[in-house]
């Protein structure tokens, strides 16, 4: 048994260098021996082709280790190597199903078959391509965006958590480009099959978020986009943002959220189409949280706020409609956010909020009549002054004149 | 104003301190004051910014009302004082005269009458100014504290009024603000420039065109002078004063210091 296992070990390493890989590393062994062999076959080749043309085998750890070269690059066999071999995927012969994943996805060569305009080596490496557990290996997370971005301006994602939880805090489990859109695979986001796809968005999210995932699909949100396919529900990245994404624990998150809401919350055209009124802004601004978060926003973005803002009452993932609530429950869950901060509020504290409405002759008169009498007033005291002084003004003129 | 011009005794100490101390918190509740009703304008944020954020906006806003209000209780007191305890006249209370000193006014200036009014200690102007002072200042008071203590208030009035006293509190503001600066403005910068208030003298020839009542009876019979302290008016103005004070107090103790806790029936 020892000695089959020693013979085993023995062809393995001997296989390591096959007798076939000596004769290509004759030519391709070297920068010399490149040029010799050029001039030997009568070709000219200029100095950068001729070094990559130099090359080696698999190396030891390497998933290949100990494949011959002729059998990715089985065309080679004959010296001198026939023409178009360039254009020929060397991975295909194995990979086919990698391959055909690859010609059915946004990388594919419009040349189709096994012609590739993202080829294999350029994400995975060519001969020393590792187990995606290896360090070393162009797969290990830390590594994959490197890949990606040399090809896609889409640095943002290392300023992200997710980039930083991979590349600073040394989160192997927190994503990487693929981990939302798929390797092989990737589809553009229009197209509905696609991991990135608005109604699929969710769902990728969810692969690592999932309880909050199935809470923001049971949303009023999130069950508009996944049951109707609506295209104005937010989904993930549009509060989060897809790439950027930042800790909404950060103050600057919390501060920011007024205005993600108001992105759609103020826009008349889309919430007229849903009869919400678009008044939720300003009424917000206007009341003294709104005042003090908008304030506070303005000079200190950084620094923690303790005043309410949108999602304080309405939550975030979990957001339902007052039409389907009733407002028994919004104003039982609303008291429960008052008295988070103001601990002697009472049902009556609720009293003191229009909740987002317009004070008018008919809803909360007694605020409406009030700013009716100051807008009378002012203008009214502030134009009777004026008056006056504009005829004391003349009259004074008109005095020292005939002095 | 030339050296040689005789100068008359306008104001006392007290009048000086007290424009003193109104004139600073007026300015500073006002810069403190108006970037809280237009939070969204760049200039609120701004100046927000000058006073280092919001909450210290605030914190300065509450320092210079607690001081105003605690001016006012003052004032009153002071009145009190001074005219039931030391017998000393009103001028500032208005009169049928200054209704038909304003009427003679406009007459004079459109041209209708020959000769101005002639007014007494406190022009119909000054008046106007003093008491829309003194009663925006109550209501800026009030509605302030109950900005200031809202659950508190609302175990005592519906939710409404709170909004409407936010309401008030700024639309008083502006109206405040906006008084200061044409009527207040005009009558002792740009008509007169009259820096009595701070100087506490006033040189002859304005004093006479503004106040020739005054000034004749000043060179007949000199300021007024208190009256000799009775000792049941001063017994009765400590009682008063004590009464105003502990109602103050009462007030400030019942919105900052009860345990609002103790009011909680659920929690959650």
């Amino acid at each position: 048994m020892a000695f089959l296992l020693l013979v085993v070990h023995f062809s393995i390493t001997a296989a390591a260098r096959a007798a076939s890989d000596e004769g290509c590393l004759e030519c391709h062994g070297n920068l010399e021996a490149v040029q010799a062999a050029a001039e030997a076959l009568g070709i000219t080749i200029d100095d950068a082709r001729a070094a990559s043309l130099v090359t080696f085998p698999a190396p030891p750890g390497s998933v290949h280790e100990g494949v011959e070269c002729l059998t990715c690059h089985a065309a080679a066999v004959e010296i001198p190597h026939p023409q178009g071999m360039a254009k020929a995927n060397p991975c295909a012969s194995c990979h086919e199903d990698a391959v055909a994943a690859v010609n059915r996805s946004v990388h594919r060569d419009p040349l189709g078959a096994t012609s590739l305009r993202a080829p294999c080596w350029a994400c995975h490496g060519a001969h020393d391509v590792r187990p995606a557990t290896d360090p070393r290996s162009t797969l290990y997370p830390p590594n994959v965006a490197r890949r990606c971005l040399a090809c896609h301006e889409r640095q943002d994602y290392l300023q992200g958590v997710h980039g930083l939880g991979v590349q600073l805090a040394g989160l192997n489990v927190a994503a990487t480009c693929v981990s939302c859109h798929g390797g092989h695979d990737i589809i553009g986001p229009d197209e509905s099959g696609s991991r990135v796809a608005r109604r699929n968005v969710s769902f990728t999210c969810g692969k690592c978020h999932g309880r909050v995932a199935e809470t923001y699909r049971a949303s009023v949100h999130g069950a508009a986009l996944t049951r109707s396919d609506n295209p104005d529900v937010p989904t993930c990245v549009d509060c989060h943002e897809a790439h950027n994404t930042q800790d909404p624990f950060l103050p600057r998150f919390r501060l920011g959220t007024v205005e993600t809401c108001g992105k759609c919350h103020s826009n008349r055209a889309m919430m007229a189409k849903y009869g919400i009124s678009t008044a939720v802004f300003d009424t917000y601004v206007a009341d003294f949280h709104g005042t003090t978060a908008e304030l506070f926003r303005a000079t200190s973005p950084d620094q923690p706020l303790n005043k309410a803002v949108c999602y304080d009452c309405h939550g975030y993932h979990d957001i339902g409609s007052i039409r389907t609530l009733g407002t028994k429950q919004v104003s039982e869950r609303l008291l429960l956010r008052c008295q988070a901060c103001h601990p002697g509020a009472k049902a009556n504290f609720i009293s003191a909020w229009t909740g987002h409405y317009v004070p008018s002759p008919s809803r909360y008169p007694l605020i409406y009549y009030v700013k009716l009498f100051y807008a009378f007033i002012i203008p009214a005291t502030v134009g009777f002054f004026l008056l006056y002084i504009a005829v004391d003004v003349i009259a004074r003129r008109r005095q020292r004149r005939v002095e | 104003m030339s050296g040689s011009q005789e100068l008359l005794p306008r104001f006392t100490g007290r009048h000086v301190v007290n424009h003193l101390v109104m004139l600073v918190c007026f300015v500073g509740l006002v810069l403190t004051g108006l970037p809280q009703k237009f939070a969204d304008h760049m200039w609120a944020k701004g100046l927000v910014l000058l006073f280092g954020g919001v909450e210290r906006t605030r914190w300065l806003h509450h320092v210079l009302g607690t001081v105003m209000a605690l001016q006012l209780v003052w004032h009153l007191l002071e009145g009190v004082w001074l005219h039931l305890v030391r017998r000393l006249p009103m001028p500032m209370m208005p009169a049928l005269k200054d209704v038909l000193d304003f009427r003679d006014q406009v007459r004079f200036n459109l041209g209708f009458a020959a000769d101005p009014p002639r007014m007494d200690r406190y022009t119909f102007a000054e008046k106007i100014e003093y008491l829309a002072l003194v009663w925006g200042t109550a209501v800026m008071v009030l509605t302030g504290l109950v900005l200031l203590y809202p659950v508190r208030w609302v175990n005592l009035v519906p939710g409404e009024v709170i909004l409407a006293a936010k309401a008030a509190h700024g639309g008083e503001a502006l109206l405040a603000l906006l008084s200061i600066l044409t009527w207040h403005v005009y009558f002792v910068h740009v008509r007169q420039w009259n820096t009595s208030i701070f100087k506490r003298r006033l040189a002859v020839e304005p004093y006479v065109e503004e106040h020739p009542l005054e000034v004749e009876r000043l060179r007949r019979d000199g300021h007024p002078r208190p009256a000799a302290l009775q000792a049941w008016r001063v017994v009765v103005f400590a009682a008063v004063a004590a009464a105003i004070i502990l109602v103050s107090v009462a007030v400030v103790w019942w919105l900052r210091v009860v345990p609002a806790g103790a009011e909680v029936v659920t929690r959650f």
